[in-house]
């Protein structure tokens, strides 16, 4: 299950690590509307500095980082040979049918490339430095405004939080179901393509079913513990906003300054 | 089926902050036909052991050697196929294994895996809901209409059909009654000596070491501890409790025995044990 561990928590104590969930949250959000601002490879370059900036800032291993763009690799080659082929204008390089190989379209496709590597690295980076129930936390207090909207918020955060605390769970239930399978002679990831469609039936009930009980029994369990929705509830883990936070607005909000002066440079 | 390790060591999420040694340098001989107890606390390392055994698991360094098949840090998943066949594995609570559309069906999953013919499949499936006591009117059933009981049986019945030569069993009868317990645990002794099948059984529970084992293992933090017979292990109430293990309820009695100055010739493991010296203690066994 080594792949899972892409974006999963790393416990540690650097300034990204003691920022407020919020704060993080919104400016990944924000990292990804202002990377469209980006147009040459001068605002490019500035982001990638903005990126790796934080990421030595958060004391984490660049392995992590890279671990999960290649987690995502084949979408991105997908997507940037949609653009690479499908872009005209410029010089052309090669032709044959509707495929075009043009100098416009070459210079999309790095583009589109670097814009993937960085949005992975930036939310890599909230997902390693951020414990699920912060974000959860992050997102209720974020989404709170929509409460006048009639917006469930306290019962999306819960769902939010159930869903993330019960990954890990899952996970170790398919790897046990994967194992007991396996030891009953099922192969996965081998064999033709509808062999292998049909072991994943044998592993897929029994997850459903295991997964169905469980979540009987949490909504047993909360029941008789008292739990009546989030109507006037305290909570346990309290948010703090710090200059670093504030900080880290003002740092990100000088970057857009920049990008949108540079990209008419 | 003999089964040797060598200076085996496993760590879980190598290269990774997440990096756990499970196995330290494990040196150690199952023998053939035996009835092996493997006993330590949680996080001992008893299943990261276990799975090497029909290759789920493949060491990190050193090897082990199941039944001729040497396999090595470098085997190929591919080539360990055949041992899945020849080491059956019970995993704890193997009722979340069942998925099949009744309770025949599931049983013949494993022997279908493993070539034999739809027809043949039912056939063995049936022999061995018989062998668990499963009544014949639950055998078209959904298995998940049946009790937890029920289902823990057909999940054992679902491995024996595979017809392995040795069984893992990883605490088998944790949350049954104790009468399914008893007649669980019976089964598998009478399989053991009726049909020569090696059992390996990880369990919390020393009665049954001191019941069926004639090989104990015992594992603290990844290591090897101690390995004998349990007469041997048991000796020293000392030594199990200096490392957190219990003792068998009539050895426990025979040490409080002891304790009250009732000398026993030797450490009594079953209860008839117990009994028979008891009864040739006040004046012979035709007295009983």
């Amino acid at each position: 299950m080594n792949k899972f561990l892409l974006g999963r928590y790393i416990n540690g104590d650097s300034l990204v690590h003691q920022m407020d969930a919020r704060a993080k949250l919104a400016l990944s959000i924000y990292f990804i509307a202002i990377i469209f601002l980006a147009n040459n490879w001068v605002t490019y370059g500035l982001l990638l500095v903005l990126v790796l900036a934080c990421v030595a800032l958060s004391k984490i291993r660049l392995g992590f980082f890279l671990r999960g763009v290649s987690a995502m690799i084949w979408l991105i080659i997908f997507t940037v040979l949609l653009q690479v082929f499908f872009t005209t204008g410029g010089h052309v390089y090669w032709h044959w049918g509707i495929l075009n190989l043009t100098q416009y379209g070459l210079v999309r496709g790095a583009y589109v490339f670097c814009r993937f590597v960085l949005i992975i690295f930036m939310s890599t980076l909230l997902t390693l430095t951020t414990s699920p129930l912060e974000i959860s936390d992050g997102l209720e207090s974020l989404m709170n405004p929509l409460k006048y909207l009639k917006v469930p918020v306290y019962e999306i955060a819960l769902m939010l939080s159930i869903a993330l605390r019960f990954v890990p769970t899952l996970l170790d239930e398919t790897q046990k179901i994967m194992n007991a399978q396996r030891s009953r002679g099922v192969n996965f990831g081998e064999g033709k393509l509808m062999d292998q469609i049909k072991a994943v039936i044998p592993l897929l009930i029994p997850l459903f079913v295991s997964a169905i009980n469980r979540a009987e029994d949490l909504a047993t369990a909360m029941e008789a513990r008292g739990y009546r929705g989030g109507e006037g509830r305290t909570k346990y883990r309290q948010q703090s906003w710090h200059l670093k936070d504030t900080n880290a607005l003002i740092v990100f909000g000088l970057v857009t300054i920049a990008l949108l002066y540079l990209r008419t440079w | 089926m003999a089964i040797t390790f060598k200076e085996l060591s496993y760590t879980y999420q190598a290269n990774t902050p997440f990096e756990y040694q499970a196995l330290t340098d494990i040196n150690l001989t199952i023998p053939d036909n035996s009835y092996t107890a493997i006993i330590g606390h949680t996080g001992s390392g008893k299943s990261t052991l276990l799975q090497h055994l029909n290759g789920l698991l493949r060491p990190t360094s050193g090897s082990l050697e199941v039944n001729g098949q040497l396999i090595t840090p470098q085997t190929k998943p591919k080539q360990l196929g055949d041992l899945r066949k020849e080491v059956g594995f019970v995993f704890q609570f193997p009722e979340a294994q069942l998925f099949e559309e009744t309770v025949l069906k599931d049983i013949a999953f494993g022997p279908k895996n493993f070539g034999k013919s739809e027809a043949e499949a039912l056939e063995i499936a049936k022999q061995k809901a018989k062998l668990v006591k499963l009544p014949e009117e639950l055998w078209e059933k959904s298995p998940f209409e049946l009790s937890g009981g029920q289902m823990r049986r057909v999940a054992i019945a679902g491995i024996l059909a595979m017809a392995p030569k040795t069984l893992i069993l990883d605490e088998p009868t944790a949350g049954l009654d104790p009468k399914g317990r008893l007649e669980m645990m019976e089964m598998f002794y009478k399989l053991h000596q009726a049909e020569g099948l090696d059992i390996i059984l990880v369990t919390h529970n020393m009665n049954d070491v001191a019941n069926y084992a004639d090989n104990v293992v015992v594992l603290e933090g990844g290591q090897l501890l101690k390995t004998g017979k349990p007469a041997e292990i048991f000796a020293s109430p000392e030594w199990l409790l200096a490392h957190h293990l219990g003792l068998p309820k009539t050895t426990a009695f025979a040490q409080e025995l002891k304790q009250r100055g009732i000398k026993l010739p030797s450490l009594p493991l079953k209860e008839a044990d117990l009994a028979k010296q008891l009864a040739t203690m006040i004046g012979g066994i035709g007295n009983e």
